[in-house]
């Protein structure tokens, strides 16, 4: 159909309510509590949805992510690691892990399917949902192409809750969050890690 | 799979066929019960009442003004490098993907699950144009080996067994894969990640559109929605055009209602807001991504009785908590929606004779009002429907007749204590001890399963 023609079958509503404000929201599970202090909350739901956490200064982050890819060898790296880019990519030549950038390996099907681990930065994380925030500009498939997924996370860009992350989207063509590793219930409810995603999702913060 | 299963059969016997089925009848408050009670958890330690309001105003402002939404909508999703196109019926929607599909040189498809696609049935259409389509749902996935239809909106397979998933699997890989979900769930991503860095095409629905910033947004659990966005030259996106929300910031009220009632989670693993295709310096995304804005009966709901329909964000609340749908399942309403939600979507949007029996599939308890995250006043629209019917004659002269007279005898005092005292005389000659056992006529369902206890004498 044609746009106008369409729009105009739309009329015929009942007027409805006025848009209301939603600037300051009722108490609700995806904002921070009272006491809610960030790091810990964004633990405490990353870990109740399967992810694992662990808080790092910025100098002993390189190492934090060798130790986290264990033996995975055929490892991606996004290019949104910002300080952290050049100490890990030494990091991980120096532990003979043979990282290649996730722009070269999304450009060959053969080499993407292949990966054991990506590891990438994040524009946000939003501590009362324990969700990392990735925008298409690191990758859309970054996250979840591998079995394995390293995030680093620093420290300024965690915020509170999801009607904050929302105001301050980074730019790009997908918006991405993104709560502990892939999971589905649809046999039987039995939980299982990992079906199109990673089985695992290690997140490292940076002070 | 295809075809129409309301055209001449009834809820009874539909019903009956699921009843028969053991495993389900167990399954589905197995499967349902912890999404209850993790869903009942969670809003526990937040204002649930404030947030409803609020997820209802939403949603019904912008349903009333759709036409304002729809277009702020295609100005900023074509910004964006999206191409928007409007479908008026589920003809022209298959049309259109398929002419997109067509155009893209595309051979093989992959989808993420959506009860639109359900509704307007593509796959069939596009298999018939040629094009191979896989779902990549784990649950969708079944589904379309086993040429079946969901059950529930968020649990596609909640009336299939393990072992019936094993047997499914097997006969593709050629070999007993036993049935521990594990193994047969990492097959599934097996066969289904080959798919995703093959095919040509992406299809998703879409959980909200957002008119401010033109983005579809698209929540899953298995990261397969956001595979098929990532990877496919091709993004399509099919939203119902009633899924307009004016801003991103009603995400934030939206989302978690939408969430805590469909499964009781937090947030969903994922989390996708696409907004286009691949930009300057974004590593990988579809060169090309498209919004299908589908009608398909939804104008024809605004500005009657049932516009509050509309304001439905399938989450699949009032299905878990309905005891029709607890015991019946999903396909006992004979089209694509079940429980409350069905029970209203299916008279509206099949309003023939068998289409509008299924508004009778509902006890009235309004347990389904007490769940909706956006307080859809269902039970009042059931008994609507069932007067709508009456209206259009459609139940038979001996029940038309049966409660006019009911009615007509009960509007008068002298008439309404006579009924009473023949009534009342009547069951007495039925009576053996005090008890019913086995009525006539129209009491012959009720005693059945039950026994009829004769009314008090009163005191005077």
């Amino acid at each position: 159909m044609e746009r106008d023609a369409f729009i105009a079958r739309l009329a015929a509503a009942r007027p409805g309510p006025p848009l209301p404000d939603v600037s300051s929201l009722p108490a609700v599970h995806t904002e921070l509590r009272p006491g809610d202090e960030l790091y810990a909350r964004f633990v405490h739901e990353l870990t109740a949805v399967n992810g694992t956490c662990e808080l790092r200064p910025a100098a002993a982050v390189s190492a934090a992510v060798v130790a986290a890819l264990g033996d995975a060898r055929r490892v991606a790296l996004g290019a949104d690691l910002g300080d952290h880019q050049a100490p890990v990519e030494g990091a991980l030549a120096a532990a003979g892990i043979a990282a290649i950038a996730y722009e070269e390996a999304v450009a060959d099907r053969a080499v993407l399917g292949a990966l054991e681990a990506t590891v990438t930065g994040c524009a946000l994380a939003v501590a009362a949902t324990g969700s990392i925030v990735i925008s298409a500009a690191a990758g859309r498939a970054a996250a979840l192409i591998a079995p394995l997924h390293v995030c680093v996370v620093p420290a300024e860009h965690l915020v509170g809750g999801l009607a904050e992350a929302l105001r301050i989207l980074p730019p790009g063509s997908l918006t991405a969050f993104q709560s502990g590793p892939s999971r589905t219930a649809d046999i039987e409810k039995v939980l299982i890690l990992g079906m199109h995603g990673p089985g695992a999702t290690h997140v490292i913060v940076a002070t | 799979m295809s075809g129409d299963h309301l055209t001449g059969t009834t809820f009874e016997g539909r019903a009956a066929e699921q009843l028969a089925k053991p495993f389900q009848r167990k399954a589905i408050p197995a499967a349902v019960d912890g999404t209850v009670a993790h869903s009942r958890a969670l809003f526990a330690t937040g204002d649930r009442e404030r947030l409803r309001e609020l997820g209802r105003d939403i949603r019904a402002h912008a349903v009333a003004n759709l036409p304002e939404y729809v277009a702020a909508f295609t100005d900023a999703a074509e910004a964006n490098g999206t191409r928007v196109h409007f479908a008026g019926d589920a003809t022209e929607a298959n049309a259109i993907v398929a002419g997109i599909c067509r155009d893209a040189g595309a051979q093989l498809i992959v989808k993420s699950k959506s009860m639109l696609t359900e509704e307007i049935e593509l796959n069939p259409a596009l298999e018939a144009a040629g094009f191979e389509v896989v779902e990549t749902d784990l649950g969708e996935y079944v589904v379309q080996i086993a040429n079946d239809r969901p059950s529930h909106i968020i649990g596609p397979i909640i009336h299939k067994t393990r072992g019936e998933v094993r047997e499914l699997f097997s006969a593709i890989a050629g070999r007993d894969l036993g049935d521990d979900p594990r193994a047969l769930t990492a097959f599934a991503r097996e066969q289904l990640r080959d798919v995703f860095l093959r095919a040509d095409v992406g299809i998703t629905g879409g959980n909200f559109a957002v008119a401010e910033s033109g983005s579809v947004v698209l929540v899953t659990n298995e990261g397969n929605a956001r595979l098929a966005t990532s990877l496919p030259r091709v993004h399509i996106a099919l939203v119902g055009v009633e899924r307009l929300l004016p801003r991103t910031a009603d995400l934030s009220v939206l989302i978690p209602l939408l969430v805590a009632s469909g499964t009781g989670q937090q947030l969903t693993t994922y989390l996708s807001i696409a907004s286009g295709p691949r930009r300057e310096g974004e590593p990988d995304g579809p060169d090309e991504m498209h919004v299908v804005l589908v009608d398909g009966g939804r104008s024809a709901i605004l500005g009657t009785g049932y516009q509050d329909i509309l304001n439905c964000i399938r989450c699949g609340a009032c299905q878990n908590v309905c005891p029709v749908y607890r015991q019946v399942g999903g396909h006992a309403y004979g089209w694509v929606y079940g429980g409350p939600i069905g029970a209203v979507l299916t008279p509206l949007f099949k309003p023939s004779a068998e289409g509008l029996e299924v508004a009778h599939a509902s006890s009235l308890c309004a347990a389904c009002d007490d769940v909706c995250p956006v307080k859809i006043p269902l039970h009042d629209l059931l008994v609507d429907l069932r007067r709508d019917r009456v209206g259009r004659r459609i139940p038979g002269r001996f029940e038309r007749l049966a409660y006019g007279a009911w009615s007509r005898a009960w509007s008068s005092p002298l008439l309404y204590r006579l009924s009473g005292r023949v009534g009342i005389a009547s069951l007495r000659l039925l009576a053996r001890g005090g008890v019913v056992r086995r009525g006539l006529g129209p009491l012959r369902r009720w005693t059945r399963d039950r026994d009829l206890l004769l009314p008090g004498r009163r005191r005077r």
